[in-house]
């Protein structure tokens, strides 16, 4: 329960600095807390502090995001088209862009597809990424320097480079797939179009999320792996655990928290993955591999309904915001089991 | 703390990743003129203006206007409807711009574009096609001057039609009998490459049977698509198409046909432009191999008249916004002049038509211009309307409803479909 005593520590840890604040407001105090700077200069009340330190961090998150969030929002209840966006005017038009949204069948299927893509995705990732954690964890020292580098050198790789790798490589005219699948003796792949349909392109894209998110999961997995100690393995086969029973029983329960975390942090990631999905096929073929973030793209920037575009994204987000709210809810209440 | 360290990071992913939601802002090119030196920015399309003639172009410009220089940016037309959108809502959009004559009336409505109509006679609008200035106005306003116009036509390799024994075609039946021999021939070749997206070439087919893209039917548009002559004009392409093995979903520029396709070989002829025609010869050139180009007009159903083809071009137009307007309508006036088009329409061989008659070019005998000037007579624009260049941005209606015929899609229902949105997008 090194969780919960660590958590106690730092309760103290935050006291000190409060106490000797109050200490040095008294003048004949001055200098006789253990804990009081000694410095030339009259230091700052230490309540301050804190905030001064948090400050350039909130700041700039609320210049970079809360401002962009407030403006989205605000665009999302107005009318810009391709005209308005020239000649910068923004008329309101009240909750205009939301029922036309969600009277769109469009707009329906687009959910349903982002989230079966996201699930896809996510259970892929976090099993392919486990497996690979465990392996890297049994390795010998060599073996497994050279798959951690493997695996470093996919998720450093840029995504719209290895967009593009994988276009010519399953390229209808010139690709390597083809040749592959022919040479392998298979028929009807003279000139095989994988980004026939909407569905043959997700599926190429999920290749290629997998891909490159798979290496984040596994050297989590491992970094977490060297945690559980060897006497637990131990335990548990003196107990006649075999390997299935002992990841269930041992390396589960303790890396729970691992699990938690990736899998919403993929869940977050793969749900708004946008230059994979946008530069594999733009969304196409008519439309039909358009996730939620390339929607917002395609009628926002392709078609210039900006304001349209920002309703479809405020949407995401509150949809992110419901599906998250099951990983805080998670949070809490082990916070409160403690 | 471990635990809370894991809520922190969740939450710290969270927001970066609510953060990548967040929206589009264009960024102002910050273009500053130091000590007094101006410059003026002009965007033109990939293949519309010879490096040659557009450098004499600005030299000219800059001995008039001393200290003035101008800087040419060249485009891209995949995607430029975006690109020029978000230029016009800046502060510093490019002086002058090239638009297509499909597209100019789509941004003249929105205000980004100068109005032109008090500077006609500076722009020697009088000496101007009748034909190519319609695309230029709108509502009465003159918001861009015509620069040029050209049509497709069918480059083919001589060499193998020759050993085809195959003559050029003036009938679709001709032109079908000759792919059918050339196919016999050289089995390894495409007897045609047509990609499966062209659509500038399937909409000279669906005029060609009566029909149009789209017509105002009241007040409104609506589709052409869904009609028996679209569908007619489609099987007709899905005939032509079936010679070719380039892909149904893709459009002539992805791959680019002219450099990308073409100079690899193994394909006996293709529907292109005149810059198209010019690419693919000096990529066969650098390949180490020699073009021999022969060119013909699209036939049409009757050999008494070519083929419908749709009338391609572009307009110079000078951006509202423009910090230099009137240095912008100068180098308008100078380069859409008769002077300069005389030299352009040298220095294209008269594969680009100038915007006046007096400035034409007499094409030498086999070149693609004089197979370009027989098929022009026939030509044809797309419906004259602002909406209209919506209906061009991608993804667009024209290309899916081809793709989806082409893969044994019933044409009506498909044609149905894309009409709604044709008519979605033209009525906005």
């Amino acid at each position: 329960m090194t969780v919960h005593s660590q958590g106690a520590v730092t309760a103290p840890q935050d006291a000190p600095p409060k106490s000797a604040g109050g200490q040095q407001t008294p003048p004949m105090t001055k200098g006789a807390g253990p804990s009081a700077p000694r410095r030339g200069r009259k230091p700052l009340p230490a309540g301050w502090l804190p905030y001064l330190l948090i400050g350039p961090a909130v700041l700039s998150l609320a210049t970079l995001l809360l401002y962009p969030l407030i403006k989205n929002v605000i665009l999302s209840f107005q009318k810009v088209d391709k005209i308005e966006f020239i000649q910068r005017k923004a008329p309101f038009n009240g909750v205009e862009n939301y029922t036309q949204l969600l009277g769109d069948a469009h707009f329906w299927t687009v959910v349903v597809r982002t989230f079966a893509f996201t699930a896809a995705n996510v259970a892929l990732i976090m099993l392919i990424g486990s497996l690979v954690g465990i392996l890297l964890n049994r390795l010998g020292k060599w073996m497994r320097l050279v798959l951690s580098m493997a695996l470093v050198m996919a998720w450093a790789m840029p995504i719209v480079a290895s967009v593009t790798v994988f276009q010519w490589l399953f390229d209808e005219q010139f690709g390597v797939m083809n040749w592959v699948m022919r040479t392998l003796g298979f028929t009807g792949y003279e000139q095989h179009n994988w980004f026939e349909s909407g569905f043959s392109t997700l599926v190429i894209v999920t290749v290629l999320v997998v891909w490159g998110s798979v290496p984040f999961v596994a050297l989590n997995m491992y970094a977490g792996l060297t945690t559980v100690s060897g006497e637990l393995y131990e335990a548990a086969r003196m107990d006649g655990a075999n390997g299935w029973q002992t990841f269930w029983q041992v390396v589960f329960p303790n890396l729970k928290p691992f699990f938690t975390v990736t899998t919403f942090l993929e869940v977050i990631w793969v749900f708004k993955a946008f230059t994979q999905v946008y530069a594999m096929n733009r969304g196409g073929p008519d439309r039909a591999s358009e996730t939620l973030p390339v929607f917002a793209f395609v009628e926002g920037q392709s078609q210039g309904h900006y304001a349209l575009a920002a309703a479809i994204s405020v949407l995401t987000i509150v949809m992110l915001v419901i599906v998250m709210s099951f990983y805080f809810r998670l949070i809490l209440k082990q916070e409160e089991e403690q | 703390m471990k635990r809370k360290l894991i809520a922190a990071v969740g939450v710290a992913g969270m927001v970066i990743g609510l953060a990548a939601c967040g929206g589009n802002d264009g960024d102002d090119k910050g273009k500053t003129d130091a000590g007094g030196a101006k410059e003026i920015t002009v965007w033109v399309m990939d293949g519309s203006a010879p490096k040659a003639w557009i450098d004499a172009v600005n030299a000219e410009f800059s001995a008039k206007h001393p200290g003035v220089t101008v800087k040419v940016e060249e485009q891209q037309w995949k995607g430029i409807q975006e690109k020029v959108t978000t230029a016009l809502s800046e502060n510093t959009p490019p002086d002058v711009l090239e638009l297509g004559n499909t597209q100019t009336a789509g941004y003249a409505v929105t205000g980004g574009l100068a109005d032109l109509t008090k500077d006609k006679a500076k722009l020697g609008a009088d000496a101007w096609q009748k034909s190519m200035l319609a695309s230029a106005e709108y509502d009465g306003k003159l918001y861009s001057a015509p620069w040029y116009a050209a049509n497709r036509v069918v480059v083919y390799d001589k060499k193998a039609y020759a050993k085809a024994g195959v003559t050029p075609p003036t009938t679709r039946d001709e032109w079908i009998a000759g792919l059918e021999k050339l196919k016999a021939a050289d089995p390894a070749s495409q007897p045609i490459y047509l990609p499966g997206q062209s659509w500038y070439v399937l909409a000279g087919f669906i005029w060609d049977e009566g029909g149009d893209l789209a017509v105002k039917d009241g007040g409104k548009w609506k589709g052409g698509l869904g009609t028996p002559q679209a569908a007619s004009a489609m099987e007709f392409y899905k005939k032509l198409q079936s010679y070719s093995t380039a892909p149904k979903d893709k459009d002539e520029a992805t791959p680019q046909q002219s450099t990308d396709v073409v100079p690899k070989g193994g394909v006996s002829s293709w529907i292109g432009l005149g810059w198209e025609a010019g690419g693919a010869e000096k990529a066969l050139k650098d390949a180490g191999k020699e073009a021999d180009f022969g060119y013909f007009p699209i036939p049409g159903k009757t050999a008494d008249k070519p083929g419908t083809v749709f009338l391609g071009g572009s307009n110079l137009a000078v951006a509202e916004r423009s910090k230099n307007k009137e240095l912008a309508k100068e180098w308008l006036a100078l380069a859409a002049g008769k002077d300069q088009m005389t030299k352009y329409a040298a220095e294209t061989k008269g594969a680009l038509l100038p915007n006046q008659a007096g400035a034409n070019f007499t094409p030498a005998a086999g070149s693609f211009a004089e197979a370009m000037g027989k098929g022009g007579v026939n030509g044809r624009i797309t419906p004259v309307t602002p909406g209209w260049a919506n209906v061009e941005t991608e993804p667009n209606p024209l290309k899916e409803f081809m793709t989806k015929v082409l893969k044994g899609e019933d044409a009506a229902k498909a044609g149905a479909d894309a009409d709604k949105e044709i008519a979605n997008r033209i009525n906005k």
